[in-house]
């Protein structure tokens, strides 16, 4: 079948489909619940922001004041999925190429640093990573939330500026062992 | 006699175009009453574009309950946003964006579900019931078959008429990529096709 030919059957292929079922019940049943609060779960996710951007900054400061002996080898079991934005909008190329850059070196970092040290990390990457999945999940359902998406684009700074954190850190440690 | 011709193909256009406003003041009216909180012109308005919604919720997934899932979304998500539709657009199309908003969400969120179920199962999808017959039939079924990113361009804009422009921002991706996705959809097709025996 040519191209032109595949094209005209597919123009001719049904674009309107009768459910097997009529949908219209559910759908009533779910306009008629009470409309909650919009602004009670955005304050909640402002707020858990705060927290989280407050926790994070304290453990890693934390960690970088960490001076007990490193030597270590561990490989990272961080999983760094693609960076979404909702479902509308992507990232620019810019932040990809910086935060892929850095979680190359991640490997080596750990390395470099306690366990303990690392294990803080990861678990402020483990919790940032949890509030991007969440706001991404929210951002599917209320696309046009402003609000969530500046929190969104926050969190992503805040995984960019702990990665970058995390690399300054095992290099000042380096240079203290040279030292 | 080409003179009654024209007369009555005049009569006849100017008969459809008065059914056409007819059904767009009707639909106007439904959405201005829904948009002042009317369940009942909603629901007037969910049947006149159920079919098309539900229609492109099951090409995209291929599944029908995941299409029943997605089509049910986008009409309660039509509702919570009605305030929001100024008429810019064709209101089937502004419902549509919403439904493969929906479908997109879906996809994403069960990804790793469906790789983990892909994954220990070898079945042929069931056939959808599209209402196609024929060879039709089988290109349905093909375009089933196709991986995800050229399913839904080829749906949008191959079977669903959107221009490439249209569908990259209904999908989220570059013009030049929607283009991308229909060759490919087209090569993965013409192999299908050709293995089971159409050739044209």
């Amino acid at each position: 079948m040519n191209d032109e030919k595949l094209m005209q059957a597919a123009a001719r292929l049904a674009t309107d489909v009768r459910p097997e079922r009529d949908l219209w019940a559910g759908i009533e049943a779910a306009i008629s619940e009470p409309v909650a609060s919009r602004w009670r779960p955005m304050l909640a996710q402002a707020a858990a922001v705060l927290l989280l951007v407050g926790a994070t900054s304290t453990i890693t400061y934390l960690a970088v004041k960490d001076t007990s002996p490193r030597a270590i080898v561990t490989t990272p079991d961080m999983i760094f999925e693609q960076a979404s934005f909702g479902n509308r909008y992507t990232l620019g190329p810019g932040f990809q190429d910086a935060r892929n850059g850095l979680v190359a070196e991640l490997n080596v970092e750990f390395a470099r640093l306690s366990p303990e040290a690392e294990a803080d990390i990861k678990a402020n990457l483990t919790m940032i990573h949890t509030a991007i999945n969440n706001m991404n999940d929210e951002l599917e359902k209320d696309p046009e939330n402003t609000l969530l998406q500046e929190q969104l684009l926050r969190m992503y700074h805040e995984e960019l500026a702990l990665l970058r954190r995390v690399s300054g850190l095992s290099r000042n440690v380096m240079m203290r062992n040279d030292i | 006699m080409a003179a009654l011709l024209t007369a009555e193909t005049s009569d006849y256009s100017r008969a459809m175009a008065t059914v056409s406003t007819d059904a767009q003041a009707e639909e106007a009216m439904l959405i201005e009453q829904a948009q002042r909180s009317s369940k009942r012109a909603f629901e007037a308005l969910y049947r006149l574009h159920i079919d098309r919604v539900y229609g492109v919720c099951l090409r995209m997934t291929g599944n029908v309950s995941e299409a029943e899932d997605c089509a049910q979304d986008a009409f309660i998500q039509a509702w919570n946003k009605l305030h929001l539709f100024r008429g810019d657009s064709a209101f089937s199309t502004w419902l549509h964006r919403i439904a493969v908003n929906s479908v997109l969400g879906r996809m994403r969120k069960s990804k790793r579900e469906q790789e983990r179920i892909m994954a220990v199962s070898d079945e042929t999808p069931p056939r959808l019931e599209t209402g196609d017959s024929g060879e039709l039939r089988d290109l349905s079924d093909a375009v089933n078959q196709l991986p995800e990113g050229a399913r839904n361009v080829f749906v949008l804009h191959a079977v669903y008429g959107y221009s490439h422009d249209e569908t990259g921002e209904m999908l989220g991706i570059a013009t030049g990529t929607s283009k991308a996705q229909l060759h490919r959809a087209k090569r993965l097709l013409a192999q299908q096709l050709k293995q089971e025996g159409f050739e044209a």
